[in-house]
């Protein structure tokens, strides 16, 4: 398969299923062409094999017809029909009615010169003097099938070498054809690596400065717009994060630790809940208590951040969101818009987004989908459009 | 009883066997009585007529249009034996006749049957 990696980069699913499917199609087309070829090759040599036998066969014929002419002339000595050791015959009258045969295949078509069955070859030929009425005679030789012995083994060699030629040749275009759409993935990869770097530092700035300011010390007009700012930086720092992992995340070794899951969803609660103010939603926590994960406490803060930053993203106004953590898994539910059966499964193929009226690069959900594919994790999601959505991790 | 039966049988037998009789006499009264003293015999006028004709229905065919308008045209005869023979003149059959008298004619040298 064509798996475009790079630093990373990988196709997305549809893409692959586009290529798989061509491929396919391409292999299926190859297939069909290769044994229509080989269907003529057989024949052309089938011909040449009834050329070659054509001429064995009229001598034979000849030996057949003195024979009868004989016996024609000489009916009331002898009714003996003549044999042969090398060929067996019949003779048919006008009506093309049998007068005797000594055939193995008693199917005959007399209005071909020369066909080969099963397995003989019978030769027919026309009188002009019809000897003991006979006007056509047929002639049955058995055909021991050495030519086809030849013609199979040169189809299945040819054909071989010839789909793997075709095949090459598949691949070749494919690759041709999928290089504007590889750099053009390489160059949006590229500028996130380059934005990100260049984030960091703005970011980390602004966040901390925030932190600093007393807001009681403030006039509510100002501490009103100093609120709008945190809340900004923190939708930048979570996209910043998803930006991080993305650039850098698969090349940063996995650092297991226990986790207290319970602890991590309050903190990440906490940090959402300036963001989920806006919209007036209501957090409703659920979170058992013992909770111990073995994992990277970086990558799972990522998988709960993007499921509670979309549920924050594409909830309505005044509504809620449920967490559930339980022994074996965790349950992030919206009261939101919802998304369409058929979408569910492209939610967690990069820059794939519904809705374009919320900001966003589409890359949350391919995140929690990497994320959870390295640690096994199962992804579950239930949604209905105007209702809401919900995400299930289990583990 | 028994008698009556044995009776009803042998004239169906007897009845059976005059009518095979009466038609090998439609043949052997109009074709064999003359053929069976002459030179020209009746299994090489049906082997003339089968090389020419070759299947059942054409020689049939054939033998009932030459018989009922014998012409040198459609014989199948040898000039050499029509000149020492002369033509045949025109059967006084009717249709009927004429077929069963070829009938019988063809089932007694009907190659297909004696080959072996």
């Amino acid at each position: 398969m064509l798996a475009l990696k790079s630093k990373g980069t990988n196709l997305l699913k549809s893409e692959r299923k586009t290529l798989t499917s061509f491929l396919l199609l391409y292999s299926f087309l190859s297939i069909v062409i290769l044994l229509f070829s080989a269907f003529i090759y057989y024949n052309l040599q089938k011909d040449d094999m009834l050329q070659y036998q054509n001429n064995r066969l009229t001598e034979y014929s000849h030996e057949l017809i003195s024979k009868i002419k004989y016996l024609h002339n000489n009916f009331d000595k002898s009714q003996k029909y003549p044999r042969f050791v090398y060929f067996n015959s019949a003779i048919y009258d006008s009506s093309q009615n049998v007068i005797f045969s000594t055939l193995k295949e008693k199917q005959v078509k007399l209005n071909e010169t020369i066909y080969k069955t099963r397995d003989n070859i019978h030769y027919v030929r026309l009188l002009d003097s019809y000897y003991l009425g006979a006007m056509y005679i047929v002639i049955e030789i058995v055909d021991d099938e050495e030519w086809l012995g030849f013609v199979k083994v040169k189809v299945i060699l040819y054909g071989v070498v010839l789909f793997f030629i075709l095949l090459f040749a598949g691949y070749f275009l494919l690759s041709l054809l999928l290089k504007p759409m590889r750099e053009s993935i390489l160059l949006l990869d590229r500028f996130i690596k380059d934005t990100t770097h260049e984030l960091n530092t703005p970011i980390s700035s602004i966040l901390t400065n925030i932190e600093m300011i007393e807001p009681f010390k403030l006039d509510e007009k100002i501490a009103k717009k100093i609120k709008r700012i945190d809340i900004a930086s923190r939708t930048i720092s979570n996209i910043y994060n998803d930006l991080t992992y993305i650039a850098l995340g698969n090349q940063i070794q996995s650092k297991d630790e226990m986790i207290d899951m319970k602890a991590l969803i309050k903190e990440r609660v906490e940090f959402f809940n300036v963001i989920a103010k806006v919209k007036r939603l209501e957090f409703i926590l659920d979170l058992d208590d013992r909770i111990i994960l073995l994992i990277d406490k970086n990558k799972i803060t990522r998988v709960i951040d993007n499921l509670m930053s979309n549920a924050i993203k594409y909830n309505k106004k005044d509504s809620f969101i449920k967490i559930m953590l339980k022994k074996r898994y965790l349950c992030i539910e919206d009261g939101g818009i919802g998304v369409k059966k058929e979408q569910i499964k492209q939610m967690f193929d990069r820059y794939s987004r519904f809705n374009e009226s919320e900001g966003g690069f589409g890359l949350g959900l391919s995140i929690v989908s990497q994320i959870a594919n390295e640690y096994n994790l199962k992804l579950k999601v239930e949604s209905k459009i105007n209702i809401g959505t919900k995400v299930i991790v289990r583990w | 009883m028994v008698r009556k039966i044995i009776i009803i049988f042998l004239l169906s037998i007897k009845l059976l066997m005059a009518e095979e009789m009466l038609e090998r006499n439609v043949y052997e009264n109009n074709c064999l009585s003359c053929h069976q003293f002459s030179t020209l015999k009746l299994d090489k006028i049906f082997f003339n007529y089968l090389i020419k004709y070759s299947s059942e229905l054409t020689v049939k065919t054939a033998l009932i249009d030459f018989l009922k308008n014998p012409n040198l045209q459609t014989s199948v005869m040898s000039e050499d034996e029509l000149r020492r023979l002369g033509l045949k003149t025109k059967t006084n059959l009717d249709d009927e006749e004429l077929k069963e008298a070829i009938n019988i004619y063809w089932e007694l040298y009907n190659v297909s049957d004696r080959l072996w």
